[in-house]
């Protein structure tokens, strides 16, 4: 989660001097993203939206490899394969179809493996959330579904996009569901744990829905002053969930100052790699 | 070649996909109707019975699905082969199969081999329903990253569909329902062993080259048949619409000096506009007369009881060689 927050923070800087092209910040939906991935296991197949930056993380991607293609180098820059992560998809929802004809291939192929596919709560009002959930539904399809509910479509809110949860939705599909408000990565990591067993043992889908923050805009072009309230955003930035996370660790005497210095380190190499690679 | 090979395009194409099936596990069938029912043109007829459910599948009723699955398959490594059941209904599917399937292996960096063939039933003159008629193969050849297929007798169809399915890269392969059931065709020169994608010469001439594809090439060819002794012309079929092999057009062209093109769907932006262009920016100086194209006019496609009016027919066709040959 810090090391996602640092490359984070560095790429908003690198944006603002011209450096970067575009950055989506995942910046306060850490604790869902990390929770998620670990739950899952590495040997689980994600299918990725946009803004898993803290995923890839996770899944051991490298800041430069992560940033290069929101600076223009490449549309994916690192090895799908060898990351059991594959491409950012950026046209809504597209992906959660791969995820369920993957899965139906890799039961044709015999080979039991988890598929993940991330959404967010903009994503779902596409056509191809509703065709992926029906289709894993009847087909029994190995998935699990991580939407992120981070309360805003762009500058449109979940309140003026659906009348119920996606949990609920789900329901209405047969697939059984899971929510919870993922700010605290510990809470999160278990319902999803859950969820993934239950995946795996029934070999039908799932979907779990990590209602969840989007402390920035939606994009470095996105002045989001302009459509939520002051309040709002105080409130988002004072419940950021590294910050909760790290005073909660440091607390209970999970780790130290030492161990927080070691993480700090790693933070600033991989900013500095950023700057660069990029800021040059 | 009437007689050397029986059947029809039905025949061979079911014939094709019962090889593939049979030769590599990992080709897989997807369609709405494919399965217990054969596909409503019974082209995938009996497939199902000798191979099962698991490898012939009965789609859900929704083209997005057909197409994203089958890209989530060809991710895993098999080789999916998707039925659209008109070409009126591949539209549901266009942001699957423009925004993902043509720009995934790039996406990938090349690391991702994408077996993918969508076959689509495609053309009118059957008297059918509203989007049962039409021709859209104009939005595929515009888009980076398809191949598409489109050809116009059985044995070519069946060598066609057999690259298409170990291409490793998406292909829209049209089958022109005309065709499915037709057993009776003109002639055509022997296939000379020309590249798998080439277009083909199909009848010697040297007057003009008459350059189609599809159903409307068995026009083409009567065309130039009735014309014989008077007018010498030259049949290209073009066979893929992209990648388009216009070095065979301007090869085609430097021996008759005249070019018509001739085909089922809209004209405006179309395919002929792609090849006569072509032809006049690598090829002026070859030309004896201006280039013609011949293709229906910008406008919906009619009921049955006008599509006559609508389509490109025989005499259409032989009026236009006149015309420039005069």
């Amino acid at each position: 989660m810090l090391v996602a927050r640092g490359i984070d923070d560095e790429a908003v800087l690198l944006q603002n001097h011209g450096a970067v092209d575009l950055w989506l910040s995942c910046r306060g939906q850490e604790a869902a993203q990390v929770a998620s991935v670990m739950a899952v296991g590495d040997a689980a197949v994600v299918f990725p939206s946009y803004r898993e930056h803290a995923v890839a993380v996770a899944r051991g991607i490298d800041a430069v490899s992560l940033v290069a293609q929101w600076a223009g180098n490449t549309y994916c820059g690192w090895n799908p394969r060898s990351h059991r992560l594959f491409p950012y998809t950026l046209v809504l929802a597209a992906q959660t179809l791969h995820a369920v004809g993957y899965a139906i291939g890799q039961r044709l192929n015999e080979f039991a493996e988890t598929v993940v596919v991330y959404v967010g709560d903009g994503a779902t009002s596409e056509g191809d959330m509703s065709e992926a959930m029906n289709l894993a539904a009847v087909e029994s399809a190995r998935v699990l579904f991580v939407c992120q509910n981070n309360g805003w479509a762009i500058s449109k809110p979940s309140t003026e996009q659906m009348l119920t949860s996606v949990a609920e939705r789900a329901k209405g599909f047969g697939i059984r569901s899971w929510s919870i408000q993922a700010d605290d990565p510990d809470d999160t990591y278990h319902l999803c744990l859950e969820a993934s067993r239950y995946v795996e043992a029934s070999n039908s889908p799932g979907l779990v829905e990590l209602r969840t923050t989007r402390i920035m805009g939606h994009s470095t072009s996105d002045p989001h002053t302009v459509y939520r309230e002051a309040e709002e955003l105080t409130t988002a930035a004072a419940n950021d969930p590294v910050t909760r996370y790290r005073e909660k660790l440091l607390a209970a005497g999970v780790v130290d100052a030492a161990w927080l210095d070691r993480v700090g380190a790693d933070v600033d190499t991989a900013r500095r790699a950023l700057v660069e690679a990029f800021g040059r | 070649m009437r007689g050397a090979t029986p059947g029809c395009l039905a025949e061979s194409i079911n014939d094709t996909l019962y090889r593939q099936l049979e030769g590599d596990e990992s080709v897989v069938l997807i369609g709405q109707d494919i399965g217990r029912l054969g596909g409503v043109f019974r082209v995938t007829k009996g497939l199902q019975e000798r191979f099962g459910r698991s490898r012939v599948r009965d789609a859900v009723l929704a083209e997005s699905s057909i197409v994203g699955q089958a890209i989530g398959m060809a991710m895993a490594g098999l080789k999916p082969i998707c039925e659209i059941q008109f070409e009126g209904f591949i539209y549901p599917a266009m942001n699957q199969i423009v925004t993902q399937a043509a720009r995934l292996t790039t996406r990938w960096n090349d690391q991702l081999v994408l077996n993918l063939v969508i076959r689509v039933p495609v053309g009118g003159g059957i008297r059918a329903v509203e989007h049962h008629s039409e021709s859209n193969e104009a939005y595929f050849a515009h888009t980076p990253g398809l191949h598409v297929a489109f050809p116009s007798c059985p044995s070519d169809a069946a060598a066609m569909l057999h690259h298409s399915c170990g291409l490793g890269s998406p292909v829209i392969f049209y089958e022109p329902k005309r065709l499915y059931w037709k057993r009776n065709r003109q002639n055509r020169e022997p296939a000379e062993s020309g590249s798998a994608l080439g277009a083909r010469t199909v009848r010697r001439g040297s007057d003009i080259t008459v350059v189609g594809y599809g159903a409307l090439l068995e026009e083409v060819l009567a065309a130039a048949n009735q014309l014989a002794g008077t007018v010498d012309v030259e049949v290209v079929d073009l066979r893929w619409i992209a990648p388009m092999d216009t070095d065979a057009v301007l090869a085609s062209v430097a021996r008759t000096g005249r070019l018509l093109v001739v085909h089922e769907a809209v004209g405006f932006v179309g395919v002929g506009a792609e090849i006569v262009a072509t032809v006049a920016e690598r090829g002026w100086h070859l030309l004896k007369a201006p280039m013609r194209r011949l293709a229906p006019a910008r406008r919906i496609y009619p009921p049955a009881d006008h599509e006559a009016d609508y389509l490109i027919g025989l005499s259409d066709i032989v009026e236009t060689i006149e015309e420039m040959c005069a």
